[in-house]
């Protein structure tokens, strides 16, 4: 990237493209290129939908949606503060400030998606590399349990399977070894063809299971000859790469010692790396920013000082343990299950959210905020650790961090 | 003409996944066409009766929701694919997030709409 072009951020997922050209004309986006449809739309359309502050579904001055949500938090015994995927690290440190101050619960979408894998990739038990070497020098590229070709659109073509990079200059037919094991041939298992390998997985925990004993030189139960074949394919190369999705994380069915058990082993044959391949934008950066501060990354107790399963967002209202909760940038009727969601009408919930959402609809208080990307910039960390500064549209003076530091004068 | 498979249930595994078609908006019909969607596979479609754009309801553990009916070869053979989004969440639990069983039949009315989960969930 270089020239006269300025170059905008797409916060549309944890690929965080920094190389959006956008044709402007006054504060709308007439053309946008290089994004894939979804970060297309986040431009084209950022003003369709807007949330507006709301107090019980009434609309209302912003000033007193801010007022009322101060209320909130002011008199609440137990509050939970949840969300911040898709706010700039920025943002994400004014939440953990007024969840220390008022000892609050606090937790985002990792604690039922990939926080686990970022935890064991944070604290060294997995072994991890950035894109740009994945794109330079990644021979094997096993994509886990997850759907690039939906849930991360231009993960493959920027920065994995499709560039040439310094030590793969040959294209990917020849240069990389694709490698999708999914429950079903997902649109990402369809591009398998030459130089690839599709594994239709049942059970997860067994092909885990195969690689551990095709090392060991034992028979494995299933998926032998998948299991040979890619050990094979990974022995021709000095570094490959597994990517692993929700599927892989509900798969192993919590037997993380396991999974880390055959990284350990493959590594014991061949150089192999492993990055999560989550979808929010900056779900990563609220792991690390949380993880920097306590050590842990996400479902944490300021009370208690520590991280438990009881302290995830879903059980505290499974439970009923939260009297508030303040979410800001997430939709967790849209994600969470029914039955979790559904308590969330029956306590004092705030949203903080640029746009209309399911949870906007059943919230005691909505507060507008500004569409990262768009409207506010920041720092986020991509899936690989790496930290982008997002530049954005334009910026308002109205975004996340001038709401929460709103909502933290209550314990200033 | 009355269709034999209209009393016809059938239990298949429901797996949920997202789909780069769903747009943010959650308000516009886009939305709606990309989510309230259970894909099968065109096999699996003629051996249970089902027909492309058929609305079908799905129940798991007493929720059902009525979803249009796609042929794609994205969905596995032994059941149905449907889109992380609002109807997912309504069917699944913790128990089976992403992969959970579920009875599929015929159904007679139209698609349900985002709006009546809202009005269950403020119940």
């Amino acid at each position: 990237m270089s020239g006269n072009t300025e170059y905008y951020t797409c916060a549309g997922c944890s690929c965080l493209c920094d190389d959006i050209e956008i044709d402007l004309d006054g504060e709308n986006a007439k053309t946008v290129k290089t994004a894939c449809r979804r970060g297309s739309n986040i431009f084209l359309e950022y003003k369709e939908n807007r949330a507006e502050p709301a107090i019980e579904g009434r609309k209302v001055e912003f000033e007193e949606a801010i007022k009322k949500a101060q209320e909130l938090i002011e008199k609440s015994k137990s509050l939970a503060i949840y969300g911040m995927d898709t706010i700039p690290i920025e943002a994400q440190k004014v939440a953990i400030e007024l969840a220390e101050g008022k000892e609050a619960y606090i937790d985002n979408s990792s604690s039922y998606c990939l926080g686990d894998f970022v935890e064991m990739v944070l604290k060294k038990e997995l072994p991890t590399a950035t894109f740009d070497d994945v794109k330079d020098y990644a021979y094997v590229i096993f994509y886990w349990g997850v759907d690039p070709h939906n849930s991360l659109p231009r993960h493959m073509s920027r920065y994995t399977y499709y560039p040439r990079g310094k030590k793969r200059q040959r294209g990917y037919e020849e240069d990389r070894y694709l490698v999708v094991a999914d429950i079903r041939k997902s649109h990402t298992a369809m591009l398998v063809a030459k130089n690839a390998r599709f594994i239709q997985v049942d059970d997860d925990l067994k092909l885990v299971d195969a690689f551990i004993k095709v090392i060991d030189k034992q028979m494995p139960e299933k998926y032998a000859d998948d299991a040979v074949r890619v050990i094979r394919e990974m022995q021709k190369a000095d570094f490959n790469v597994i990517m692993g999705g929700l599927g892989l994380r509900y798969g192993l069915k919590g037997n993380y010692e396991k999974f880390k058990e055959m990284i350990n082993k493959m590594n014991e044959v061949a150089k192999v790396y492993f990055i999560p391949a989550g979808c929010h934008a900056n779900m990563r950066g609220f792991n690390e920013v949380l993880f920097e501060k306590t050590g842990f990354v996400n479902k944490y107790s300021f009370k208690d000082g520590e991280s438990s399963l009881d302290y995830a967002f879903f059980e505290l209202l499974k439970n009923d343990k939260v009297d508030t909760t303040l979410i800001i940038g997430s939709d967790p009727v849209n994600s969470l299950p029914f039955e979790i969601s559904k308590k969330l009408a029956k306590i004092n919930t705030i949203v903080v959210d640029p746009r209309k959402s399911f949870t906007t609809q059943i919230a005691k208080v909505v507060i507008p905020s500004a569409i990262s990307g768009v409207e506010q910039g920041g720092t986020m960390i991509r899936s690989d650790g790496v930290r982008v500064k997002v530049n954005s549209l334009f910026e308002r003076e109205i975004n996340d961090v001038y709401v929460l530091e709103r909502l933290k004068e209550v314990v200033a | 003409m009355m269709r034999f498979t209209k009393f016809l249930k059938v239990e298949v595994d429901v797996v949920v996944a997202r789909n780069a078609f769903i747009p943010d908006n959650k308000s516009s019909k886009e939305y709606l066409e990309n989510v309230a969607i259970a894909f099968m596979q065109e096999e699996f479609a003629k051996v249970n009766g089902f027909k492309e754009n058929d609305v079908i309801k799905i129940t798991s553990k007493g929720r059902s929701v009525n979803l249009k009916v796609k042929i794609s070869d994205i969905a596995h053979e032994k059941g149905i694919l449907i889109p992380n989004g609002i109807y997912a969440s309504y069917l699944t639990s913790f128990d089976g997030f992403k992969r959970f069983k579920a009875e599929i039949e015929l159904a007679d009315g139209e698609i349900t709409k985002p709006e009546e989960i809202i009005e269950k969930l403020k119940g």
